[in-house]
C-alpha cells in the first residue's frame, strides 16, 4: 500500500468518524434501538465504488472500532459489526451488478442487509425472538436512510469524476 | 440495464413488505399476559389485568433494571445501561421493550405461536 492510498484511506476513515460522532448528538427519533440515519455509511458506499474490497473493509472496521470507543458505547459495537459485515459483503457483490448511476439502489439493499445483520446479532445475544418485532421498523427507516446516503455517495462520485485530477 | 430494474424492484418489494409488516405488528390484538425474559430465560409471566401496582427489580451482571407495574400497564422505570432506550420506549404497547445491554425483554405473550416456541 503506497503513501497516497494510505492517506486517502486515512482521510476517508476520519471523515466517516466525524460524521459518526456528530450523528451521535442527534436525538433518537423513535424509541427503537438501532434506528438512525447512518450518515457515516455515505463513506462506506463511496468506498465500495472507488476502492477495493480490502480497502473498503479497512475503512469500515476502523470506523466501527474507533467510533465505538469515542462514542463510549462498546456494547453497540457488536451490533455494528454484525450489520456492517453483512452490509459490506452484500454491497461488494452488488457493485458488480449495479452501475454507478444507480448507487442508491445498492445503498438501500445494503441498509436492508445491515438491519438484518443487526437483528440477527441481537437475537443471538438476547436469546429471545422479541427483538424481531423491531425488524420491520428498522427496515422502513433503513430503506429511507439508505436512499439518502446512497444518493449522497452517488452525487459525490459523479461530481468527483468531472472534477480536474489533482 | 435489465438487471438494475430487477434490483430496484427488489428494494421496492422489501420496503413495501416491511411497511405492511409494521402495520401488522401495530394492529395485532393483544391479551393481558406479559412475559419478562432475560438471557433466554423467562423470569416472570404476569397477567396485567390482575396484577397489583408494584416494582420488580431485575439484576444482571451487577446492573439493575427496575420495572414498574401501574394501573394495568408496565414499563421500565430505571436502568443502569448507558443508552436508556428501554426507559424511553415508555409503557409497553405493541412493540416489546428491550434492554440490549442487560439482555432484558418485556413483551406481550402471543396467543399460540409463542407457546409452542418456548
Amino acid at each position: 500500500m503506497n503513501a497516497k492510498k494510505l492517506t486517502q484511506l486515512g482521510l476517508l476513515t476520519t471523515v466517516a468518524l466525524i460524521i459518526f460522532i456528530v450523528e451521535l448528538r442527534i436525538p433518537n427519533l423513535a424509541p427503537i434501538p438501532g434506528i438512525k440515519l447512518g450518515l457515516a455509511n455515505i463513506v462506506t458506499v463511496y468506498a465500495v465504488y472507488r476502492f477495493t474490497a480490502k480497502e473498503t473493509a479497512l475503512i469500515l472496521y476502523a470506523r466501527i472500532l474507533l467510533g465505538s470507543i469515542f462514542g463510549g458505547n462498546m456494547l453497540a459495537m457488536l451490533y455494528s459489526l454484525g450489520g456492517g459485515t453483512l452490509c459490506l459483503l452484500g454491497m461488494l457483490f452488488l457493485r458488480k451488478v449495479i452501475d454507478e448511476k444507480h448507487i442508491w439502489v445498492c445503498s438501500v439493499l445494503g441498509a436492508v442487509l445491515h438491519n438484518i445483520g443487526q437483528i440477527s446479532v441481537a437475537v443471538a445475544v438476547m436469546k429471545t425472538t422479541a427483538v424481531i418485532s423491531y425488524l420491520p421498523f428498522l427496515l422502513v427507516s433503513g430503506c429511507i436512510a439508505g436512499v439518502f446516503t446512497g444518493l449522497c455517495a452517488q452525487i459525490l462520485i459523479s461530481r468527483g469524476r468531472k472534477a480536474p485530477k489533482i | 440495464m435489465k438487471n438494475t430494474k430487477l434490483w430496484i424492484t427488489a428494494a421496492a418489494v422489501i420496503f413495501i413488505a416491511a411497511a405492511v409488516w409494521c402495520v401488522i405488528i401495530l394492529t395485532k390484538p393483544r391479551g393481558d399476559i406479559v412475559t419478562i425474559t432475560q438471557d433466554g430465560k423467562t423470569l416472570y409471566t404476569l397477567d396485567l389485568g390482575k396484577e397489583k401496582d408494584r416494582l420488580i427489580t431485575v439484576e444482571y451482571d451487577g446492573r439493575e433494571n427496575v420495572i414498574e407495574i401501574k394501573d394495568g400497564r408496565i414499563h421500565m422505570l430505571e436502568a443502569d445501561c448507558p443508552d436508556h432506550t428501554c426507559i424511553n420506549t415508555g409503557w409497553l404497547e405493541e412493540v416489546p421493550i428491550v434492554c440490549l445491554p442487560n439482555k432484558l425483554a418485556i413483551e406481550f405473550a402471543d396467543n399460540e405461536n409463542d407457546a409452542v416456541a418456548r
